[in-house]
């Protein structure tokens, strides 16, 4: 039996006074479940719910309806701390997720924090900025890194906590070709499972074997991500279009 | 480059020159730190009349930054706002205190002038010992020798965590005040109407930054205490340093020049 490391089941959301009869669900009825090796892309038109969903499964916004569980523990909050040791989050933007003076600093930030020893802290994070060849800018200074070196270190500090599953939210975005590229072979060689939201659908193409659309706050497809991705109509619908190397055939 | 753009510039080339791998960077940062305390409450002991003396004290000042190759004209620059203030400061003792100290052919050297320079000597030695020390220790290693001194880390988190988050406000004022500049060409500075707006704006821009850093300090099991740790303990050498200029500035405190 393959072991899930995400189980969603019933999830709504709004934002606001829950006794608000005008209110509209941001999240509406979600129920998914991520195995602990699975890729798999969340797409969806702006506002769709993306962050609201990624920030609901992290704790950082608070559970009002429906169940969440990650790893087997509930998502709720004297967990919180043992589930955050199991969800790496890689926010959108690298300048506010790195806040410490060097590369190594900030990688080590996580094991500190839990408490491992000095020499624990440094295994893990070498080994996490080995894993996105990072290993010989530790001792760089962060405001001195390319777009593309910061997303690699925001990367490597939630790796280096040792994350089963890692939510990130538009990596892609402000990538040149190149570090886009270099971005996909390393999530590629990363094992454990990702929940990647993006607008960059080649991205997800690239990156994902299963693809969940969002749609005015439900899943409206949840499926492989050829299926899904090269069904025009659907995407049409849903307020999507083709990824690029799709339409240009 | 906006002012802004400098002192974004300014704040990270301190970062730098405090990660060189030079000889004072590499004492260990607790040393530093009570070698500066020490010197400030040295040079603060000194009577207000007591020039010649406090002015030896400087020694210190001058080894150290020989020795630490560190730039006195990037000093200099920084001394401009604080030599200003501190010359403010006692540019009243002169009228005050006129009782002649000193007299070298027919001009008088009142009180008022010795204890005038002797305030702005102390606002130089101060300035320049803490610049010595954050030039040649990072902040994080600074506020390590602060908590190892016992100081409450709620100081020590709102001490690293302000020097942060300049840099997030800094780097959103640059953000507005550039698109400002772009549809208002010809205009310098900005025009008193948008006053309120911008600070509006910049407050809530603010603090959607800093929630989001919160937020990702949080992901990574933060708890309201940064775990500071220094790259290395202290050896014999960062002891000998500490005690050898401890000793000599009690030295030269004692002896009355």
């Amino acid at each position: 039996m393959v072991m899930n490391i995400l189980e969603i089941e019933n999830l709504s959301f709004s934002y606001g006074n829950p006794r608000d009869m005008y209110k509209k669900n941001v999240l509406d009825d979600i129920n998914i479940r991520i195995s602990g090796s699975e890729s798999v892309g969340l797409i969806g038109e702006n506002g769709a719910g993306k962050s609201t969903f990624l920030k609901l499964l992290t704790g950082l916004l608070e559970l009002k309806d429906g169940e969440i569980q990650v790893a087997g523990l509930e998502l709720k909050k004297e967990n919180l701390k043992d589930i955050r040791a199991e969800i790496g989050y890689v926010f959108q933007d690298s300048d506010s997720q790195l806040f410490m003076s060097t590369v190594y600093d900030d990688v080590a930030f996580a094991p500190r924090n839990y408490g491992k020893s000095e020499e624990e802290v440094r295994a893990a994070a070498l080994l996490a900025l080995k894993k996105v060849h990072m290993e010989d800018k530790k001792d760089r200074q962060i405001y001195r890194l390319s777009g593309g070196e910061k997303k690699l270190a925001a990367i490597a500090t939630v790796l280096a906590v040792g994350a089963k599953l890692m939510l990130l939210d538009e990596p892609s975005v402000a990538l040149d070709p190149k570090n886009r590229r270099n971005l996909i072979r390393i999530l590629n060689e990363l094992p454990g499972a990702k929940l990647i939201a993006s607008h960059d659908l080649d991205f997800v193409y690239d990156t994902c074997e299963r693809v969940i659309l969002l749609s005015g706050g439900r899943i409206a497809a949840d499926g492989g991500t050829k299926e899904i991705l090269t069904d025009r109509e659907l995407l049409e619908k849903h307020g999507l279009e083709l990824p690029l190397s799709f339409s240009r055939i | 480059m906006s002012r802004i753009s400098d002192a974004i510039s300014e704040l990270h080339k301190l970062d730098m020159e405090a990660g060189k791998r030079g000889w004072l960077q590499g004492i260990h940062p607790l040393s530093k730190l009570l070698v500066t305390l020490f010197f400030l409450v040295l040079v603060v002991s000194y009577g207000k009349y007591e020039l010649s003396g406090l002015l030896v004290m400087g020694i210190y000042l001058i080894i150290t930054f020989v020795l630490g190759d560190i730039s006195v004209k990037l000093l200099l620059k920084r001394m401009k706002i604080v030599l200003g203030l501190v010359c403010l400061m006692g540019i009243a003792n002169p009228l005050f205190d006129r009782e002649a100290v000193l007299t070298l052919g027919s001009f008088a050297i009142t009180g008022g002038m010795v204890s005038a320079a002797t305030l702005a000597v102390k606002g130089v030695f101060a300035v320049s010992a803490s610049y010595l020390l954050i030039v040649t220790t990072s902040v994080e290693d600074i506020c390590y020798a602060l908590r190892a001194l016992r100081v409450p880390k709620i100081f020590v988190t709102v001490l690293l965590l302000v020097y942060r988050y300049i840099i997030v406000f800094l780097k959103e004022v640059e953000r507005m005040t550039d698109a400002y500049a772009l549809r208002a060409p010809g205009q310098k500075g900005l025009n008193q109407k948008v006053w309120g707006t911008f600070a509006g704006q910049l407050l809530l821009r603010s603090m959607d930054r800093a929630q989001t850093v919160y937020d990702s300090m949080m992901m990574r099991g933060y708890n309201g205490e940064f775990y500071l740790r220094c790259k290395r303990s202290a050896e014999r050498g960062d002891y000998l340093y500490a005690a050898g200029w401890s000793a000599a500035l009690l030295l030269i405190r004692i002896i009355h020049f």
